[in-house]
């Protein structure tokens, strides 16, 4: 049958005129066609791949399918990584038909993969198997053992064990420190961060001569929240030669070479563009030496006047309050700088007190969406309210300043204030943040 | 003052997020109706077993009424705009989807009147239909079955049926030679522009039907596959001599081949005749938009019958087309069969209310009898090229499904590869000549997912 409808078909592209054909061409055709289409047969061939395992975990219900189901689809869409998070702590997982939609935006986002890979479940990495597209799901964590798992599970299995044991974790980074590849050797240093302690310091002291650059920085800058290691020492040493503190000023005779000791502590030699070499090196020693060798209280140093240098020594200490999570020079800092990094070494409470009274003098300018920014959520009802406020004034005279303010509400304030934002004002940018708050409460809720 | 109309218990099982924005006219319909979905828009909402109902702050200084019948589904609304159903009737119905309007017993009274009126058209359409007599009192609000209403409208009063079939008969007798002369000179000398040509002559010539297919050639021709371009010079071909020979044919296929020409069979007609009640899921749908007219094809199929349904439905781009099959329900209702020799495509005659919900999976059947209930719809009418099926058991392949290709225009269909995960499923697809086009599968606890 076949050939014959072949020998129609080149019949028909030559012409009959110059390759004659009998009988009625079309009509002949017409049957053709309707034989074929009334007497088409299936193809034995079945799907290479197999079937994918059956899932342990249950998928989270059908009301918290829905709204991820609005969220993927463009409601909302900065509410993805919440909404992944609170179903990643539910330990269900999303509905099969959810996750390809779930994979592609994962492709195109980075920082939303490493809860996929619980939540996609087996079908997600089956579908992975099939799509290249979304192949990036086989190496994010799935709840695998460290032996055995990706780099994305056995980060997870470390983060886990240095929680619960810091130096069981040590002891296994160290077991197979030499075989593991630099990147992973550097994403498991990070990880250290937890549970820090003296115990750590020989072998980070080692690490900091790590052939990869990163994992000597990582090292440096755990080292630099020790006080008492070698490293913190060997700053202090350095500070000691450049500057000295007198009663109204500081002194500062920044070094005039980085030496390779300098380098092996983490000290930067290249400066970035447009600062001097001297001034890099001098911020990056403040940076690393521990808070405790300037002495006296954090709001009297940071009044002094120092000649010259000043830039540079209150970058240093900004870096180090933040870096060593120093609270009180981090709170003496912020007066004279309001850098969103600074609160992050507070306690949340204050975060809230010392965002709260900034909002209250503030305008509404980029400075204070990331002041904002760096407190940790959820806001409470004090840093709630003097926002709600601030978005209440600001509407009546400059509504257009609002957009970024507005959404950073909804986003950050606990969601259980969403009855107290609505009742606050009926004018539209507060209920908008209320709008948002009640979503966020809701899918909490179907998430709990 | 309001009317209390919940008397019977029943409980509509509420619409997904995509079912609900399927329901959307187009695009940005549906954006817009996420705006709209947001509680703080609403100073009062509510729904009862079957009406859904609210106030959406508008620009003005009085709220959009919107109100929505689910059980039609019917759609209301206060607000100017000409789309249909509105945003504010889309973005009750996902708040609704949502969760998020709250039960009530009582309907305010601006949508309890209208639903009183509504019921009272209908009363009085049934009456009316009931009483029609079998003269052209409707105009056929779609043409030809299966093809664009285009031109049925130039068809003057008081045009003699029988001049218009012989400027038929002229027309299709020179396509016929026009074909013939293809064949003889070689099948590429034909070009784009040639078809259009052709195809304004036979409007000309009061053959809408057979005017969109040749008009359709367009894009056979740019695949550059010679042998699909020649299919369907055959079909054309065999349209037109079976147009030429009708008094030859059977009464059931000359109905079908004048359907197909492009006489019109009105919607009187078709009501008037016998009907078909069944409990018909709604297995999918597709928009085609052809010479700015979006037509709508809503494939159904009856639960106890399993007769296979298309409900075809018409409108201007960006204007209302019928919303009330919702992909994914069933709807318990008589169904009015056009004539023809594979009847297919269909028009709600009258709703019943609904027995129970959640009617959960509907029932499939294996590939191979699908395939001959396919064969014996092309060999009643052999011009059909569309034909909804319900496949059980089957597993869905990146390529194919239960051993037939997808349709080329396909992508690969994600979402269903998710939902089976190499494991048999049930899935409604359309079939055509090229492949499967995949419409909706479900899940083991008959929750639909819309492909």
């Amino acid at each position: 049958m076949n050939d014959a409808w072949d020998e129609l078909v080149s019949a028909a592209l030559m012409g009959t005129h110059r390759r004659p054909y009998q009988g009625e061409l079309l009509e002949s055709a017409a049957v053709h066609v309707v034989r074929r289409r009334a007497g088409r047969l299936v193809s034995e061939a079945e799907a290479a791949g197999g079937a994918a395992a059956g899932e342990e975990a249950e998928a989270v219900s059908r009301a918290a399918g829905e709204r991820l189901a609005r969220i993927l689809g463009g409601e909302q869409p900065r509410l993805l990584p919440e909404w992944l998070q609170a179903a990643a702590k539910t330990g269900r997982r999303v509905p099969p038909h959810l996750v390809p939609d779930l994979l592609d935006q994962g492709a195109r986002d980075r920082s939303i993969r490493a809860h996929l890979g619980v939540l996609a479940g087996h079908r997600g990495r089956w579908l992975a198997g099939l799509n290249p597209g979304w192949a990036y799901l086989l190496a994010e964590p799935t709840g695998e053992t460290w032996e055995l798992g990706s780099a994305g599970d056995r980060r997870a299995y470390l983060r886990e064990l240095r929680a619960a044991d810091p130096a069981k974790a040590r002891g296994l980074l160290e077991g197979g420190w030499e075989k593991e590849t630099p990147d992973d050797r550097a994403e498991f240093l990070a990880l250290l961060a937890e549970g820090l302690s003296m115990d750590d310091e020989p072998f980070l002291e080692a690490a900091l001569d790590d052939r990869r650059r990163e994992v000597r920085q990582h090292a440096a800058d755990l080292l630099t929240r020790l006080p008492d290691s070698r490293l913190s020492h060997r700053m202090a040493e350095r500070a000691a030669a450049c500057l000295t503190v007198r009663a109204r000023t500081i002194i500062a005779e920044p070094p005039r070479a980085c030496d390779k000791e300098m380098e092996r502590d983490g000290v930067r030699a290249k400066p970035p563009r447009g600062t001097g070499e001297r001034a890099w090196w001098l911020q990056q020693i403040v940076a690393r030496t521990p808070l405790a060798f300037w002495g006296g209280p954090a709001e009297r140093l940071v009044r002094k006047r120092i000649s010259d240098w000043d830039r540079e020594v209150k970058a240093g200490w900004v870096r180090a309050a933040v870096l060593q999570g120093d609270p009180g020079w981090a709170r003496a800092l912020f007066a004279w700088d309001p850098l969103a990094d600074l609160l992050a070494a507070l306690p949340p409470a204050e975060q809230e007190a010392v965002a709260a009274d900034f909002v209250k003098r503030h305008g509404v300018d980029g400075q204070l969406i990331m002041v904002l920014g760096g407190v940790s959520v959820p806001w409470g009802a004090d840093l709630a309210l003097a926002v709600l406020k601030k978005i209440l004034k600001v509407a009546g005279s400059q509504p257009w300043n609002l957009g970024e303010l507005t959404r950073i509400a909804g986003e950050c304030i606990d969601p259980a204030l969403h009855a107290m934002a609505a009742a606050l004002s009926p004018e539209p940018p507060v209920q908008e943040v209320a709008a948002l708050l009640r979503f966020r409460s809701d899918m909490l809720k179907e998430l709990a | 003052m309001s009317v209390n109309v919940a008397n019977v218990r029943q409980v509509i099982e509420r619409w997904s997020r995509d079912q609900v924005l399927g329901l959307a006219p187009d695009g940005p319909s549906g954006k817009a109706a996420q705006g709209v979905a947001a509680p703080g828009r609403w100073q009062a909402r509510g729904v009862t077993e079957e009406v859904l109902w609210g106030e959406c702050a508008g620009s003005g200084a009085k709220p959009y009424l919107a109100c929505v019948d689910l059980g039609g589904p019917a759609y209301r609304c206060s607000c100017p705009s000409r789309k249909f159903p509105c945003k504010h009737a889309l973005g009750l119905l996902l708040l609704w989807s949502a969760d998020d309007v709250p039960d009530e017993d009582v309907l305010p009274s601006w949508a309890a009147e209208w639903i009183t009126r509504r019921a009272a058209r209908a009363e009085a359409a049934q009456g009316e239909r009931e009483a029609l007599p079998r003269a052209e009192g409707a105009r056929d609000d779609a043409g030809s079955c299966g093809s664009a209403p285009t031109g049925v409208a130039a068809v003057g009063i008081g045009d003699g049926q029988a001049g218009r079939r012989a400027r038929v008969a002229a027309g299709l007798a020179e396509l016929e030679r026009w074909l013939a002369d293809q064949v003889r000179q070689g099948l590429p000398g034909a070009e784009e522009r040639d078809w259009e040509e052709l195809g304004r002559r036979l409007v000309d010539a009061q053959a809408p039907g057979v005017a969109a297919a040749v008009r359709r050639l367009g894009r056979v021709r740019a695949g550059g596959e010679w042998g699909r371009l020649l299919g369907e010079y055959a079909l054309i071909n065999l349209l037109a001599v079976g147009f030429r020979r009708r008094d030859e044919l059977p009464a059931e296929l000359a109905r079908t081949v004048m359907m197909r020409v492009g006489f019109p069979v009105t919607r009187g007609e078709v009501l008037s005749g016998p009907v078909v009640r069944d409990l018909w899921d709604v297995l999918g749908r597709r928009d085609e938009e052809q010479d700015r007219l979006v037509s709508r094809r809503v494939w159904l199929r009856g639960r106890r019958t399993g007769r296979a349904a298309l409900v075809l439905s018409f409108a201007p781009v960006g204007q209302a087309l019928d919303a009330s099959l919702v992909t994914g329900t069933a709807v318990n209702a008589d169904l009015a069969f056009y004539p023809g020799a594979t009847p297919l495509r269909a028009l709600v005659a009258t709703r019943h209310p609904q027995p129970g919900t959640g009617h959960g999976t509907p029932p499939g059947v294996p590939v191979e009898e699908a395939l001959a209930e396919v064969a014996s719809a092309v060999a009643g009418d052999p011009w059909t090229d569309s034909w909804p099926v319900v496949l059980a058991g089957v597993v869905p392949a990146v390529d194919r499904l239960g051993g037939l290709p997808w349709h080329p225009r396909v992508a690969t269909p994600w979402r269903l590869l998710a939902v089976s995960g190499g494991h048999p499923v049930t899935v409604a697809a359309e079939w055509t000549p090229r492949g499967l086009i995949p419409l909706t599968t479900w899940y083991d606890d008959g929750q639909a997912v819309l492909l």
